[in-house]
């Protein structure tokens, strides 16, 4: 190897690197620091050193609530978004057709170009007690009454599916895209019905992007900000709300800095955790 | 094991005809090759027979068996695929195997068949690894053992040659040949390489614009072409545009009058003749010569071949035993002779 070229190639990474150190890393020491901080009401922090937060947030039991509330929704909608995201991911990267494949990877991005109040917004409008999935059920003569789906875990997981979904087929799909139809053929070939053929050859080698996939939802899921506040209501709790409402509206940043240094340990542990269990039950 | 049978098959997409009506009996234990060059329709042939294109028309049979609308995986067919696709997740030995569980096999006759088609193209040692750790030649015997593990009716080859480099290739042909005859299994294989197809198959069908030109051994498409395409493609060829204008009676362009053997009805036709059966000779002989200027001479080592233009224009190729005396050189003016025997006519 020669020592400057390599230095040439690292050099471009410098910019990068900048950005992230200065705009994420520095922060996320802070909040590590105040998170080890004690709440004072006159003068914010008082600049002591103490694990008096962590210990507070393990043992209460509505924190305890809130984060498994958490990790149950975001585990939900991880495993539905990727039952539901395999199939159209396999069906867009086999598509023969340039075009119809063109259109279908847009129309996969399309709700992720609708920002995410404006996308809650619409979700109200459709689960509200006199909204369009109701009317349509009673008019179907489904339900009796107006049932209710906005203000519940379910409208939540419903609404975190739908933002999930085009991270989730994009990731897969290209994944897919580089597993050679010759493969399946020879599945096909050798007796295995198409379907079976999927699982025997498709799935474990997309499994990369499985894995990714399901790590990026997972992720996304647990840190749900939006969707929880507009779609869960007041009483639906989640970590990425509750952080915002200990630093934004009951100014102890301390304790809000220990919820969010929490969540992500958590967020990173569950992740690293399934991405191992996957990888070994696959590689 | 059976022959198999296809009957006018066709299929077409959109307007355009990828395969037009073609019938070809493959007997029990051939090995048949579908030659032509690329877009002629032999691996939509091919497919046909595998089952992953259905015929628009037509019907394929495996003996007596009609498997038109039958799914692949429900063929028996082996089929080696161009590029061998191998599955890289899986090893060598469960690459073998994959074919065998999905037919409800038990443990101890799947473990004996691995064990046999592994030894049967010498890749025991090599049964754990990775086909991505494999070279060409080892990825093609893997692929050759899977495709033959389900004893399936027939096999079919996709381009297999032409993922290794010439002197594998070589090799893995007279291996491959050897293969298919110890196992006595009727084989399709598509290539576009006709000295692959003459050394190894014992039919060829030369293909062309979906349709089958000619079906017949080597050694007859050589000596006995029936269209132009076929003259050309299989070996190199000679034409001199004209007419038939009798039984074995046929005149150039420019009015010389020639000869050849065969049938031809009368009309417009080329007379052809390889350039092996060419002679350059001073001596103009009446009926089967044409006075040419030698344009260029190439030295290949045992032969050298002469570039030739007659008068007419027509440009010729004449191969001849090096010999270092007396031979032709650029810029000679000499005559082309054949014996009429060699030369035949195509439209």
């Amino acid at each position: 190897m020669r020592e400057g070229r390599n230095w040439g190639g690292s050099a471009l990474v410098v910019p990068a690197l900048f950005l992230v150190a200065a705009f994420l890393l520095a922060p996320l020491a802070l909040i590590l620091r105040y998170s080890f901080d004690k709440y004072d009401p006159v003068k914010l922090m008082l600049g002591i050193f103490s694990p008096g937060n962590y210990v507070q947030a393990v043992a209460d039991p509505f924190y305890q609530n809130v984060l498994s509330t958490t990790a149950y929704i975001a585990a939900l909608s991880t495993v539905i978004v990727m039952l539901l995201a395999f199939p159209v991911a396999y069906y867009i990267s086999r598509v023969e057709s340039q075009r119809l494949r063109g259109w279908l990877i847009i129309l996969t991005m399309l709700p992720l170009l609708l920002g995410n109040a404006v996308r809650s917004a619409a979700w109200m409008i459709v689960m509200g007690t006199k909204g369009v999935a109701n009317a349509v059920m009673l008019g179907v003569g489904l339900i009796e009454e107006p049932i209710k789906i906005l203000y519940t875990p379910t409208a939540v997981v419903i609404a975190l599916v739908s933002v999930l979904l085009p991270f989730a087929i994009i990731t897969l799909q290209s994944v897919m895209d580089a597993i050679p139809t010759s493969l399946e053929e020879a599945g096909q070939s050798l007796g295995h019905s198409p379907l079976r053929t999927v699982f025997e050859v498709v799935l474990p080698l997309a499994m990369p992007g499985v894995v990714a996939a399901a790590a990026i939802s997972f992720a996304l899921a647990m840190n749900a900000y939006a969707t929880p506040v507009l779609i869960g209501g007041p009483t639906m709790k989640m970590m990425g709300p509750a952080v915002y409402d200990q630093i934004a509206k009951a100014n102890n940043w301390p304790f809000g800095s220990t919820l969010a240094c929490i969540l992500m340990v958590v967020t990173l542990v569950l992740t690293v955790l399934s991405t191992r269990f996957l990888s070994r039950k696959y590689f | 094991m059976a022959g198999v049978t296809l009957s006018n098959i066709r299929k077409t997409y959109g307007t355009l005809a990828a395969v037009d009506d073609v019938s070809i009996e493959i007997l029990d234990g051939e090995l048949l090759a579908l030659l032509g060059p690329s877009g002629c329709g032999k691996t939509t042939t091919l497919r046909m027979i595998a089952g992953f294109v259905a015929p628009t028309a037509g019907t394929v049979r495996f003996g007596g068996r009609d498997v038109t609308r039958v799914p692949v995986h429900k063929r028996n067919v082996g089929m080696v695929f161009q590029g061998y696709a191998l599955f890289p997740h899986l090893t060598v030995a469960k690459n073998v195997e994959f074919g065998l569980k999905v037919r409800g096999w038990d443990k101890a006759k799947i473990a004996a068949r691995v064990t046999e088609m592994l030894h049967w193209v010498q890749m025991e040692a090599l049964a754990e690894r990775s086909p991505r750790a494999l070279s060409g030649g080892q990825q093609q015997r893997v692929a050759l053992a899977r495709a033959m593990a389900h004893e399936p009716e027939v096999l079919l080859l996709d381009e297999p040659f032409s993922a290794l480099d010439a002197k594998l290739r070589g090799q893995m042909r007279t291996e491959i040949r050897e293969l298919q005859r110890q196992a006595g299994i009727t084989s399709v294989f598509v290539t576009h390489d006709q000295e692959e197809a003459m050394a190894i198959a014992d039919r060829i069908g030369v293909m062309n614009h979906g349709r089958l030109e000619q079906l017949g051994s080597a050694e007859d498409l050589y000596k006995r072409p029936v269209s132009r395409f076929v003259a050309g493609f299989i070996g190199k060829c000679n034409f001199i545009e004209g007419h038939v204008t009798g039984p074995g009676r046929f005149e150039t362009a420019n009015g010389q009058a020639l000869q050849f053997s065969g049938e031809h009805s009368i009309g417009p036709a080329a007379l052809c003749f390889r350039p092996e059966h060419g002679v350059l000779t001073p001596l103009a002989t009446p009926g089967n010569s044409l006075p040419v200027t030698v344009k260029a001479v190439t030295y290949l080592g045992p032969v050298t071949e002469y570039d030739l233009v007659s008068e007419a224009g027509n440009r010729l190729l004449v191969s001849a035993s090096s010999s270092g005396e007396g031979a032709p050189k650029e810029g000679d003016k000499l005559s082309v002779a054949w014996s009429i025997g060699d030369a035949f006519v195509v439209d």
